[in-house]
């Protein structure tokens, strides 16, 4: 009799996180209140280029509730750089100069928030204004250098060549060009960043409490800026509302708070406001890409070329890392057997870049799908017919895609580009699309396909302990920041462990409890802390055996484990579960079983799949709507199908927003412009479909529990589908996009443009 | 500063404020009921929404004392006697929230929403939650979680109803 045992994995439950979040007793950074604690407020520069000539800070000095003012012209140690931001990091606080708008300059601390704001206007700094530099073109030519001693503002020249590279080009019947771009986005989770710290001098210890998404590199950053043993610094992450990649990184009010508190010995924090969160919160996407494809008649790619420049903004926040991302995701599903690629990274006077949510795979994937497109339009031929022509095949399988180190592995995904076709109907949509044109509606049908690389570098752990009341607590330095890590963690161990689900508790996010982490970024946490929980899980069982041998006065080797209990067969010992094993540790002063286990993999995971979207354009005012939008998503083996959904949907409706809204606009000065939510529009619950999600689980060959990662998927080609289905809708008129977002504005130009049209 | 009195879930709060504090700080800082948020303080994300004499209302755009006197409903008090508002169930059994920091804005907006309109249509309930912003959900599930709890209203009532008429009738 076969029996199919119920696992925890797989199961879309509920999260156990959503109780006290949906009562408001969650406690995120801004809710922290140390009694008596001042809050710190910043004056941030308002030029983009400037020298800093004075700074007066007597009559903010003087107003009641403010107890400091400071500024790095008389606090030498707030000029130390900033950790991790390597070769060119900025001061904590600028002095001398400034680079971009919303740099911090001047901190204070005061009794409260307004008061603060208060003495912040009272500041008052003269500057210099220098020449902006503001796009890649300008800084390119160098005539103005941002960092002198670093001689050029080309931060990081790339380049990776694959078969004949360029060569190969020549071997084509076509070459298709064009110079595609996007714009610069930003994140803007719903909880602006925010950091509080305290300071104990009796232990001499610093208390973090941070809206990170890594507590121990945040750790690292701090103990090496105040120069304190890093033993005595404890970073914790309460809640954090959403991140998306730019809490991960390396900013000067996290050093500002944590040095100050220390300094004074007294409580201070700062909650950032949305004002700040789009001038100071590092940004994303900007790139100009300058592409060629060399391709046969018969639609074959023969090689691909390609120069971009990406806007790094005025210091290395992680924007480089950034531009080699978006070079390995440049060839997509595809095969590709000849490339080149220059990958430029320039400085210009805006606020750095970092990884966004994606972090290269939407700009690699916006590349090869828009050139494929503007390929197949060129040629007569379907745009449908010339990715069956490339995508990768089954048989293909391990392929390497010719940039270091990426060896796609599994799925099928002609088979998925398929069954999204048939989803879609896509003939039944070209009858609708004629019906529809013939009344003055406008129809378009945008399809592209993607890889989701997720991890495949570093190590994530677990520290698993028997807890006093026999659950089994499992801490992992993986902080997660909405995505439900303490659910998804738990069904792996309640399945590892033969356990109900609320006999696991899963702490994250405090360096107190495990000794190293790298952190929640990149779609990684599940395929790294889940497999620790796996692989380590087993070595955490055979201290929990060697425990009960103990209690039950048996040889370990007699102890069998078996569904939450511990019995030791042909012996006269009765059998344990956690609990009383607990106890009977305690009650003997026996410690209790723990165990640290990190799980280190240096291969990725290749998630897969397409989108396919219908729009509808209305002509007159150049709207955009989108009736449908259909994924098909490979995750590997999904642990919560609920919770892949909500990371799939939610990716597409970002996604959906670089795609058609947001952008940071800046003026020819550097000024930001769109610095508040009526500005820099989100995607709202009007504005964005339901979106259909079809699951395609082709477990993982290159892990231990088959998964994948699935926090990316929805926003890799959202830019690439949509601007390819509103060229569709004008296919008549043959309408090239070469810039997203397409916003109505965007869209309205490029039909009344000429030389947009064929 | 100036004496108001607020009554915030059920319980009479005197105090002094400053005529520029914000009800969103008075709240939070205050009555230290932390779970209204503060996400945009420009009066666009919705986060703050708190019910103000029954009416949902941005808590940041509300100064303190111009409340005086008002009866306040936050996320803390839905929940009745340790039983989840049905509203608060939904969101959870839907999936309706991943950071939790735009959810007690969407509860606020959705518990008024379905005492006025108790069987909405889908469009409806997107248009009623569009002064609220969520950067991690995509919406999807909280339209779900609306729907949901608008069913299990509309059948906790229709129980009342028929308790209330078979008990005329007995
Ligand atoms: S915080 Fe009040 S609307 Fe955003
Ligand atoms: S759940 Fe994170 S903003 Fe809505």
């Amino acid at each position: 009799m076969t029996t199919t045992k119920e696992t925890w994995v797989g199961r879309g439950i509920p999260r156990v996180e959503d109780p006290r979040l949906i009562q408001g007793l969650g406690e995120y950074v801004s809710d922290i209140h140390f009694p008596g604690q001042w809050a710190m407020a910043l004056v941030r520069s308002p030029h983009a280029h400037a020298r800093i000539l004075e700074v007066r800070t007597d009559a903010a000095r003087k107003l009641s509730g403010v107890h400091a003012v400071i500024s790095a012209v008389d606090w030498e140690d707030l000029r130390q750089p900033l950790p991790d931001m390597k070769p060119l990091s900025p001061p904590a606080l600028a002095y001398e100069r400034v680079l971009y708008v919303g740099q911090p300059v001047v901190a204070i601390l005061a009794d409260d928030r307004y008061i603060a704001e208060d003495a912040a206007d009272l500041v008052e700094i003269s500057y210099q204004p220098l020449t902006p530099v503001v796009n890649v073109e300008d800084a390119r030519q160098d005539s103005v250098v941002l960092h002198p001693e670093f001689g050029t503002n080309i931060l990081d020249y790339v380049n990776f060549v694959s078969g004949d590279g360029q060569e190969a080009l020549k071997e084509a019947d076509h070459v298709i060009s064009a110079t595609l771009q996007m714009g610069r986005v930003s994140a803007q989770a719903m909880e602006p960043r925010g950091i509080a710290a305290l300071f104990d001098e009796k232990t001499q210890s610093l208390m973090v409490y941070h809206a990170t998404q890594s507590v121990h590199r945040a750790k690292e950053r701090i103990s090496t800026f105040l120069q304190m043993d890093p033993n005595h610094v404890h970073v914790i992450a309460p809640e954090i509302g959403g991140g998306f990649g730019v809490k991960n990184g390396s900013y000067p009010e996290e050093v500002l708070v944590s040095y100050l508190a220390k300094y004074f010995a007294h409580p201070i924090k700062w909650s950032g406001d949305r004002f700040e969160e789009f001038l100071g919160t590092y940004q994303e996407r900007e790139q100009t890409h300058h592409v060629q494809l060399g391709i046969k008649n018969d639609g074959r790619i023969v090689a691909f070329v390609d120069t971009y420049y990406q806007d790094n903004g005025a210091y290395p926040g992680g924007g480089v890392l950034v531009a080699h991302n978006t070079a390995r995701n440049l060839m997509g599903p595809y095969r590709i057997p000849h490339f080149a690629i220059h990958c430029y990274t320039v400085m210009t006077n805006k606020v750095p870049q970092t990884p966004y949510r994606g972090a290269g795979r939407p700009q690699g994937h916006y590349i090869i799908e828009r050139i494929m497109d503007r390929a197949a339009d060129e040629l007569g031929m379907d745009r449908i017919a010339i990715r069956m022509k490339n995508l990768v095949r089954p048989q293909d399988f391990p392929y390497a895609t010719g940039f270091p180190g990426v060896v796609y592995d599994s799925g099928d995904y002609p088979q998925t580009f398929q069954d999204l076709l048939d989803i879609v109907d896509v003939s039944a949509f070209r009858v609708r699309q004629q019906q529809a044109r013939a009344q003055g509606i406008r129809l378009g049908l945008g399809l592209a396909n993607y890889v989701e690389i997720s991890a495949g570098f570093g190590f994530e752990g677990v520290h698993f302990r028997l807890a006093a009341d026999g659950r089994i607590e499992l801490a992992t330095g993986a902080t997660g920041q909405g995505q439900g890590h303490r659910t998804a963690l738990a069904q792996i161990a309640a399945d590892t462990f033969e356990m109900p689900l609320e006999q696991i508790a899963v702490v994250e996010g405090d360096t107190r409890r495990i000794d190293k982490g790298i952190g929640t970024f990149g779609s990684r946490t599940v395929i790294m802390a889940g497999n620790a929980i796996v692989i380590g899980g087993q070595e955490f069982l055979e201290k929990a055996r060697e425990a009960a041998a103990k209690i039950l006065d048996v040889k370990t080797t007699d102890v069998v484990y078996h569904q939450g209990t511990f019995s030791a067969p042909g012996t006269s010992a009765k059998s344990l579960d956690w609990t009383l094993l607990a106890s009977e540790l305690q009650r003997a002063s026996h410690s209790m079983p723990a165990h640290e286990y990190y799980f280190y993999s240096n291969t990725a995971t290749y998630g897969f799949g397409c989108h396919g979207v219908i729009v509808e354009v209305n002509e007159k005012t150049s709207e955009i709507r989108i009736p449908r939008y259909v994924v098909v998503h490979d995750g590997g083996v999904v642990v919560n199908p609920l919770l892949a959904n909500g990371q799939v949907i939610g990716g597409v409706v970002q996604g959906l927003g670089s795609a058609l809204y947001e952008e940071m606009r800046f003026n020819e000065n550097g000024q930001p412009i769109t610095t508040s939510f009526l500005a820099y529009h989100l995607p709202g619950a009007v504005s964005v479909p339901d979106i259909e999600i079809h699951h395609r689980n082709y477990r993982a060959p290159g892990n231990p529990g088959g998964y994948k990662g699935v926090g990316e998927a929805g926003i890799i080609p959202s830019q690439a589908v949509i601007l390819s289905a509103v060229e569709d809708a004008f296919r008549d008129q043959g309408l090239r996009l070469n810039y997203a977002p397409i916003t109505p504005g965007r869209l309205f130009q490029a039909m009344h443009r000429e030389e947009a049209k064929l | 500063m100036v004496s108001i009195t607020l009554r915030v879930n059920g319980t009479v709060h005197q105090m002094d404020v400053e005529p520029r504090w914000l009800l969103a700080d008075v709240l939070r800082e205050h009555l230290k009921l932390t779970g209204t948020h503060l996400g945009c303080e420009q009066g666009v994300c919705g986060a703050c929404t708190v019910l103000l004499n029954g009416q949902p209302a941005r808590s940041c755009l509300t100064l303190a004392v111009t409340a005086d006197g008002a009866d306040i409903t936050t996320v803390e008090g839905l929940a009745q006697n340790g039983q989840l508002h049905p509203i608060q169930d939904a969101f959870w059994q839907e999936h309706a929230l991943q950071c939790g920091f735009c959810t007690p804005g969407f509860l606020m907006t959705a518990v008024h929403f379905l005492q006025d309109n108790p069987d909405p249509t889908r469009a409806e309930i997107k248009e009623a939650l569009s002064g609220n912003l969520c950067r991690c959900t995509g919406y999807q599930h909280i339209v779900n979680a609306v729907e949901r709890a608008a069913k299990n209203l509309r059948e906790k009532s229709g129980e009342k109803e028929s308790i209330q008429t078979s008990t005329v009738e007995g």
